[in-house]
């Protein structure tokens, strides 16, 4: 397993939930990474996080939260703020698979200690395939806030020369 | 005076579930089931490419993906006629087990055991008597002192600093936990063991699927796993024996912890054999095919109607139509537009909401019958079917368990008592256990055929112009799911899924029969209404795979606790 990992989490049924799963196919498509990190969309995994953190010592999540503020407002929160036991109401859909993996692996130990979300509050959540403008418009500030910790744990990003387009499978439409 | 406990929504997306119960004289006297969100996945699949459906489908929900995946394909190949390759079968048996595995253990640790293990208990422990408490249920080499020992240190730091963590919101000191603290220790340290184990599973689900939580291996036709011993880039001899490696391991983890670890805390808990049987109907399908025309399986299918293990009556295959035939979803009482029953072929997904109203419409979830009928999905079905269809596997575990929990409990234990809260705990770790074995097996079954020089694994589709139609089965850790396809010159011109926790969690139909959920909360103690933990341990023994709260009111509809059920 890398020593980071950035795992692009939520549901592409849902909208704009399919924010971080964008983000990291965005991510996988335009950069070349150096050294021992690797870039996941991981859906909405559950349980399935303690396997995807396992042996990591770094993590950089991104998802769609719900805070206070506008549609496609970008956030930022560190591991304590994900572990806070009184932010009882969620900061992101898959808050309690996050917090409860975080907090499994805080007893266990093992887990990464360097631990943050970059999120954007999300317009719509309802059945859909595609991003809200907001939410789009929100992803190249989330890119660089993922490459500014990615460079804050040593690890350089150069962008493609010929980038490829991201494989955002769940927009294309049906053919005619 | 009645008072009323309402389990509602927190925050996981997939869905929402909502339980209200009605509590009368320390018991329950009437509950509903109601899902909070609407799903309608199907409607994106309407009008796409049926070879790219299970893409689709394996995101319907963020708990079960993979089984989702499986269910998709299988349906298009039903719809086709369309046989796979043997090797394909059994990949996706291995990933089915695998999954299995992770999911089953996940449940007992992760989500259930702590409504009955009460961890603050375990600090009062004597590590050493715990220690020999453990091995003489298995002889697990994470059974020692220094392990006992470590675990309550631990966890003595984590109190220590005044926060619980991963254990803020259990019952600790609940006067329905009655586990001796050294009994809590060893469950405390298998927890932690386990969140090792079930990663350890999943792993042979990432090296077959390529990735987890969304496998990318599956083709309507077989898998795309190219099969080559001796090529890097395949799955080769070296792959192979990681796969094994990892599914010995977790069988190891199963069988000689968490399976005794059941039947041990089940015996102490016996009383809770009489509680929670609800809808005593039961159907699981067959499930791991052992031939590529899948007309053997080591998991049979069949019904069972009130409890009559006698009268079982096999669905003997994945063609079977007294399967394909007798599935109805209702919904009379889901806020969908009319009220009806009717073929998954012919349903449409029409959400039409309405304010929560227990006397009319009050749940998102649609309410699945056979013949008719409510019938009760998951390990308990999937164990009593294979039981009273006689299969030996089966048999072996489920008596071993009745064993060592009757001895434990002083009382004599049979099958009947399965049907029951404790009952579906007990039976998933039987399962478990049965799943454990077919691991081997099936890992034997791949390696032997491949072997032979057959390294076939994939069938072109071929769509017909005109209206095809078919079914897809699959025996998921949670129980009977089936995905319904209609496809049209070679477009999906309808797309239902019948899931599981439907099955489970549906509220009462046009006739007013309660569905599982429902019918197994009635009559269950609550001895603290505002901390209804009996509630939770029955709702918990489905293993919903939705997440919920529960709200306690009294008569008058007034708000007595609201409490967090994952």
């Amino acid at each position: 397993m890398a020593r980071v990992v950035v795992l692009g989490i939520g549901n592409v049924l849902n909208s704009d939930d399919g924010l971080g799963p964008y983000v990291a196919r965005t991510m996988q498509a335009s950069f070349d990474l150096d050294g021992d990190v690797e870039v996941l969309d991981a859906g909405t995994p559950g349980m399935d996080l303690l396997s995807l953190l396992h042996g990591a010592e770094a993590a950089v999540f991104v998802d769609a939260v719900r805070d206070a503020g506008a549609p496609g407002d970008v956030r930022r929160y560190d591991r304590e703020n994900l572990l806070q036991a009184s932010t009882r109401a969620a900061m992101s859909p898959h808050e309690p698979g996050l917090r409860e993996a975080l907090l499994s692996l805080q007893f266990r130990g093992g887990g990464p200690a360097d631990v943050c979300l970059w999120g954007a509050i999300p317009e719509n959540l309802e059945l859909g395939t595609e991003l809200s403008g907001p939410v789009r418009g929100a992803i190249p500030r989330l890119v660089e806030g993922v490459l500014a910790e990615l460079r804050r744990l040593g690890i350089g990003a150069r962008p493609l020369a010929t980038p490829r387009d991201p494989d955002i499978w769940w927009e294309r439409r049906a053919a005619p | 005076m009645s008072q009323r406990i309402t389990i509602d929504p927190v925050t996981r997306i997939e869905g929402h579930l909502r339980i209200d119960v009605e509590v009368e004289g320390g018991k329950v006297a009437k509950a509903w089931s109601s899902g909070t969100m609407w799903r309608g996945i199907e409607n994106i699949l309407v009008g796409r490419d049926p070879r790219e459906a299970w893409v689709f489908a394996q995101r319907i929900c963020g708990v079960c993906t993979t089984v989702h995946g499986i269910a998709s394909v299988r349906a298009v190949e039903n719809a086709l006629d369309l046989e796979i390759p043997l090797n394909a079968q059994l990949i996706r048996n291995l990933i089915v087990i695998a999954h299995a595995l992770h999911d089953h253990i996940v449940h007992f640790y992760q989500l259930s055991a702590l409504d009955w293990v009460d961890v603050v208990s375990a600090l009062k422990a004597d590590p050493v008597k715990a220690a020999s408490i453990a091995q003489s249920l298995s002889d697990w080499p994470g059974n020692s002192v220094q392990e006992m020992r470590s675990v309550q240190g631990r966890l003595k730091d984590f109190v220590g600093k005044g926060q619980l963590g991963i254990f803020t919101n259990g019952y600790w000191g609940h006067p329905a936990m009655r586990l001796p603290p050294e009994v809590n220790l060893l469950a405390v340290a298998h927890y932690l063991q386990a969140l090792d184990y079930q990663r350890r599973a999943l792993q042979a689900v990432a090296i077959l699927g390529s990735k987890t939580p969304n496998i990318q291996n599956l083709a309507v036709g077989g898998v795309a796993n190219a099969v080559n011993l001796d090529a890097a880039s395949t799955l080769n001899m070296n792959r192979l024996f990681e796969v094994k490696s990892r599914l010995e391991e977790a069988t190891r983890f199963v069988q000689q912890v968490y399976f005794p670890d059941v039947c041990a805390i089940g015996g102490m808990y016996a009383d809770w054999f009489k509680y929670g049987a609800g809808v005593r109907n039961y159907m699981a399908v067959p499930e791991f095919p052992t031939d590529a025309k899948a007309t053997k399986f080591d998991a049979p299918g069949g019904v069972i109607l009130n409890g009559d293990l006698a009268n079982v009556k096999p669905i003997a295959d994945w063609k079977d139509p007294f399967f394909g035939k007798n599935v109805t979803e209702d919904i009379t009482r889901a806020y969908y537009d009319g009220s009806w029953d009717k073929h998954p072929y012919d349903e449409t997904t029409d959400p039409k909401f309405n304010a929560w109203d227990p006397a009319k419409k009050y749940s998102w979830v649609k309410a699945p019958r056979f013949e008719g009928r409510p019938m009760q999905v998951g390990p308990l079905a999937q164990v009593l079917v294979a039981y009273a269809r006689g299969d030996a596997l089966t048999q072996k575990w489920a008596n071993r368990c009745l064993e060592v929990a009757g001895s434990v409990a002083k009382a004599k234990l049979g099958p009947a008592v399965l049907e029951s809260t404790l009952g579906r705990i007990a039976a998933r770790a039987i399962r478990a256990a049965v799943i454990s074995d077919l691991a081997m097996k099936h890992w034997g079954l791949l390696a032997e055929n491949v072997g032979k020089g057959d390294t076939a694994v994939y069938n072109e589709p071929k769509f017909p112009t005109g209206t095809i139609k078919g079914y897809g089965v699959h025996e998921a850790p949670r129980g009977v799911l089936s995905h319904w396809v209609v496809i049209e010159n070679g477009k999906l011109k309808n797309y239902q899924a019948v899931v599981p926790s439907t099955w489970n969690a549906g509220p009462r139909d046009g006739k007013d029969q309660m569905g599982p959920y429902e019918a197994s909360l009635v009559g269950n103690p609550v001895a603290v209404p505002e901390k209804p933990l009996e509630a939770l341990r029955t709702i918990h023994s489905f293993d919903p795979c939705l997440a919920c709260a529960i709200h306690a009111h009294d008569a008058e509809g007034k708000e007595i606790a609201k409490v967090k059920v994952l």
